[in-house]
């Protein structure tokens, strides 16, 4: 199976039903999407496939065979944070950090397809993500810095 | 002072925003093995027969560790504070409660563990079980510590945790009248999104390193030491980011358990539990079952407080003596009472040993305390802010255990309340100051715990 | 924990990928020791977790079994599509897909699994089952006995272990309401739901959340002839009080679209 991550192509002889994740973070070494809870249930997996934010711990890799993936390294650099990355960084979004690359993914496509997205489109790209340290504000505030600096 | 009122930069934010952030599960050894436990599938039983043969032979198995291999079975982490062990590290003759680790296997991948585990050949005789605190003391209630059923070994080996102050009974003959309310606040999972985990790496020198998601990183050291029976310089720690504790990475076991199964393999090896894990046997937050019933007067001053509370402790000890005596210190909460008579019990029940989350025993009492006190103020037909300033907390009052108060700040806070919801308070309520009673405002009842006062 | 268990791992499982329709049928065959992965999101975690340890399993992510057709009078929807193409779908079908999950989640899961899903007490689901009920749907599936299509009613009852090709339902005009428990949170499941439809005076009302699959109701007794239990997320006396007032309300909504 071919996957390219972050612009760079990997061939793959992984089960067909292995999770993306686990061919991410074990196999692929990337391991910024997170295995909170492997059910699909707390977004810190989260990756764009085609741009597109999915759940990795619920993505077998036939199902991404020949697909494109995007993890927040693919956002920017230390050296040259993303639109996304700085805004998070500067509003303070983030705590322990273990929710913050799947936040940002989502709320990069969020961005893309919705460049002036309103509160409730941002509250609802959001929705199934789940932070255990901040309570959201910083968040939320923080997805709106993004959404303002890009419109 | 240049940081003080300065807004600076988290300095972990630009690893966190770009993914570089790591946590125990992001760090790579070479040869490392995964590990999956054995858990205890019924609430009380005793172990018939514990067989890892099978399990031990399988291919890709690289050790199996049960309550055999550990050098100190039992040690209470509290031991320092006069709390003695009674919580083995595995299971042994019994389990006490549904997720007790009774074996953990180290094999090259998580399925192969957990394969492995399920071969495990282990026999229970169940027996009955005790929920509910309330019937702890039944005469029929099952027994189910070594202890009893509840902690006896609080000072001169007390089987409660108590405090005594003043006459409760010339306060109850005094009072206009008795407010009484029962609060039962549930189990609380602390719910990290970072699962608990641990990775021990062997050195080529003898020592062991340990990733760690504790939130204390020299306590847990320690306890890894005292079970191993090692000198604490073998051991090296790494921590620091966790991912989420709310203080349910303070009584971290998983390193010691990682540790015994390195050590028998030879290798690296990683433990990270499950979220259903994490839900079902992880240590939570406690259920706690409060009664008061407070003495007092028509025009609102709180002359006694009579309490009982039952903690469920779950299956052990673990930290709940401690916590119940920290309850017990703040049971009165913001609030001056000057008569006494508290009883607090460490419960033991069939359920997961409970432990500390954000302000451990004392958010329990804070909740009970607020809201008794509210219901006190419908009850005499008496402003809710009003009740609150007379009996708010002054310099020079006590704590429940003699610790006199220095710098409370009730009555600013309840003035500050009132201010920024438009509450009208009279004159002299807000004339109230935090300042040691005296004067005119001194009431009787609170002569004696204050002292000689001019007039 | 501990007992039997078949000593297959992932790497054990032998996947078929089949690239049409017709090879998923004959590659599914009776359907016996095969489990099907569509969207993946509920065998997955199962997978993973060792809850699930099949001997093959059947990848149905390429075999063109996904898309929305209008076309001779019916409604087609794909096995394969994901619960979040429905948005725009018709009522009381589209409002039940936008509160499926979280958007990542119903973009990924399938209309196919949804109806095949077995409630259990850790994770009820199957929310578009009613709706499609409302709507008078029906399955086509293979496997024992070749390939029939049937009532969704009939294959809520006794469809086990077939593959869902697709479900249909007529292309026509409607009145209709939906109306459920609101979920607290995105991962929360559908406690209770009620759907109707109403079509040419005929009205049909289907009920998520009464038993492990949806059921078709009597508006006037809804709760007649149902057996409701406890479960973790709500007692059955909860059930038994609110389920009266959701079939009220979803009438309404439904009655309220009649009098525009």
């Amino acid at each position: 199976m071919n996957l390219t991550v972050n612009g760079v192509e990997h061939e793959l002889e992984s089960h067909a039903l292995r999770p993306l994740l686990h061919v991410l973070r074990e196999e692929l070494g990337i391991t910024s999407p997170k295995a909170g809870c492997q059910q699909g249930g707390c977004g810190t997996c989260t990756v764009l496939v085609d741009g597109e934010p999915r759940r990795s711990c619920l993505l077998p890799l036939a199902a991404v065979d020949g697909a494109a993936i995007t993890t927040v390294e693919g956002l920017g650099t230390p050296e040259q944070l993303g639109p996304v990355q700085a805004a998070f960084h500067d509003k303070y979004g983030s705590q322990c950090g273990f929710c913050t690359p799947g936040m940002l993914l989502a709320t990069h496509a969020l961005i893309e397809r919705s460049p002036k997205a309103g509160r409730d489109e941002i509250e609802e790209a959001l929705a199934g993500h789940v932070c255990r340290c901040t309570g959201y504000v910083k968040i939320l505030e923080a997805v709106e810095a993004a959404v303002g600096s890009a419109s | 002072m240049k940081a003080v009122g300065a807004r600076l930069p988290r300095y972990d934010g630009v690893a966190h925003v770009t993914g570089r952030t790591e946590f125990v599960d992001d760090v790579r050894v070479p040869n490392m093995l995964w590990a999956k436990a054995l858990r205890s599938p019924v609430h009380h039983a005793g172990i018939t027969k514990l067989d890892t043969k099978k399990a031990a032979a399988m291919k890709g198995v690289h050790a199996v560790v049960t309550w055999e291999d550990v050098p100190r079975l039992v040690y209470g982490h509290l031991e320092a504070l006069g709390i003695p062990g009674d919580e083995p590290l595995l299971a042994k003759d019994e389990v006490r409660y549904k997720g007790q680790p009774i074996a953990l296997v180290a094999a090259e991948d998580e399925e192969t563990a957990q394969l492995a585990a399920e071969a495990i050949e282990i026999d229970f005789d169940e027996r009955p079980a005790l929920f509910d605190i309330r019937k702890a003391a039944d005469p029929d209630a099952p027994q189910i510590h070594h202890w009893g059923n509840w902690y006896p070994h609080f000072e001169a080996e007390m089987d409660v945790r108590q405090i005594r102050k003043g006459d409760i009974e010339r306060a109850f003959d005094q009072a206009d009248t008795i407010v009484s309310g029962v609060y039962r606040p549930a189990a609380i999972e602390q719910a990290p999104l970072e699962t608990q985990i641990s990775l021990v790496v062997p050195e080529p020198n003898g020592r062991l390193t340990i990733y760690s998601c504790t939130q204390a990183l020299y306590f847990s050291m320690g306890v890894v030491a005292a079970h191993l029976e090692w000198p604490l310089n073998r051991l090296k720690f790494v921590g620091g980011t966790v991912g989420g504790g709310f203080g349910g990475k303070v009584d971290t076991a998983a390193e010691t358990v990682s540790a015994l199964a390195a050590l028998k393999a030879g290798r690296p090896v990683k433990w990270r539990w499950t979220r259903e894990e994490e839900f079902l046997c992880s240590s939570t937050r406690a259920p706690w079952h409060m009664e008061i019933a407070d003495a007092v007067t028509k025009d609102g001053w709180i002359l006694g407080r009579k309490m009982l509370t039952l903690h469920d402790s779950g299956a052990y000890a673990r930290f709940s003596p401690y916590g119940v005596t920290k309850h017990s210190f703040h049971h009165t909460g913001a609030y001056t009472i000057p008569n006494l008579h508290f009883d607090g019990y460490v419960v033991f029940t069939n359920r997961v040993p409970t432990t500390a989350m954000r302000g451990f025993g004392v958010t329990s009492v804070s909740f009970a305390t607020e809201t008794h006190v509210s219901r006190t103020a419908e009850v005499l037909g008496m402003d809710p802010f009003e009740l609150r300033l007379k009996n708010a907390n002054r310099i020079g009052d006590t704590s429940p255990n003699g610790i006199a108060y220095t710098d409370p700040s009730t009555v600013p806070t309840i003035h500050s309340i009132a201010e920024a919801i438009g509450h009208e308070l009279p004159g002299d309520y807000r004339a109230m100051t935090r300042d040691a009673r005296g004067g005119d405002l001194l009431p009787e009842h609170l002569v004696a715990q204050v002292g000689e006062v001019d007039h | 924990m501990t007992g039997e268990s078949q000593a297959v791992g992932l790497s054990d499982v032998s996947v078929l990928i089949p690239s049409s329709a017709d090879e998923a049928v004959a590659a599914f065959g009776d359907g016996k020791d095969v489990t099907v992965v569509a969207g993946g999101t509920i065998v997955l975690p199962d997978l993973v977790a060792g809850r699930l340890r099949p001997k093959s399993a059947l990848f149905l992510g390429r075999a063109g079994l996904s898309g929305i057709a209008r076309a001779d009078g019916r409604v087609t929807i794909g096995a394969a599509t994901p619960v979040s193409d429905l948005a725009d779908a018709d009522a009381p079908l589209a409002e039940a897909a936008r509160h499926v999950g979280d958007l990542e989640v119903r973009a990924q899961a399938t209309v196919g699994g949804n109806l095949c899903s077995v409630a259990s007490d850790d994770a009820p689901r199957g929310d578009l089952q009613a709706p499609l009920l409302a709507l008078a749907a029906s399955v086509r599936s293979t496997g024992k006995d070749g390939e029939k299509t049937e009532p969704l009613e009939d294959f809520l009852a006794d469809g086990a272990g077939r593959l869902v090709l697709d479900v249909s339902y007529d292309d026509a005009p409607r009145q209709a309401g939906y109306a459920s428990v609101w979920r607290p949170h995105t991962h929360h499941y559908t406690i209770l739901a009620v759907a109707a439809a109403k079509r040419d005076g005929e009205l049909r009302v289907a009920a998520t959340g009464v038993g492990p699959k949806a059921v078709l109701v009597s508006p006037d007794d809804p709760l007649a002839a149902l057996e409701l239990r406890d479960d973790p997320l709500a007692s059955a006396w909860y059930r038994a009080r609110l389920l009266p007032r959701l079939v009220e309300r979803a009438l309404a909504i439904l009655e309220g679209h009649e009098n525009d």
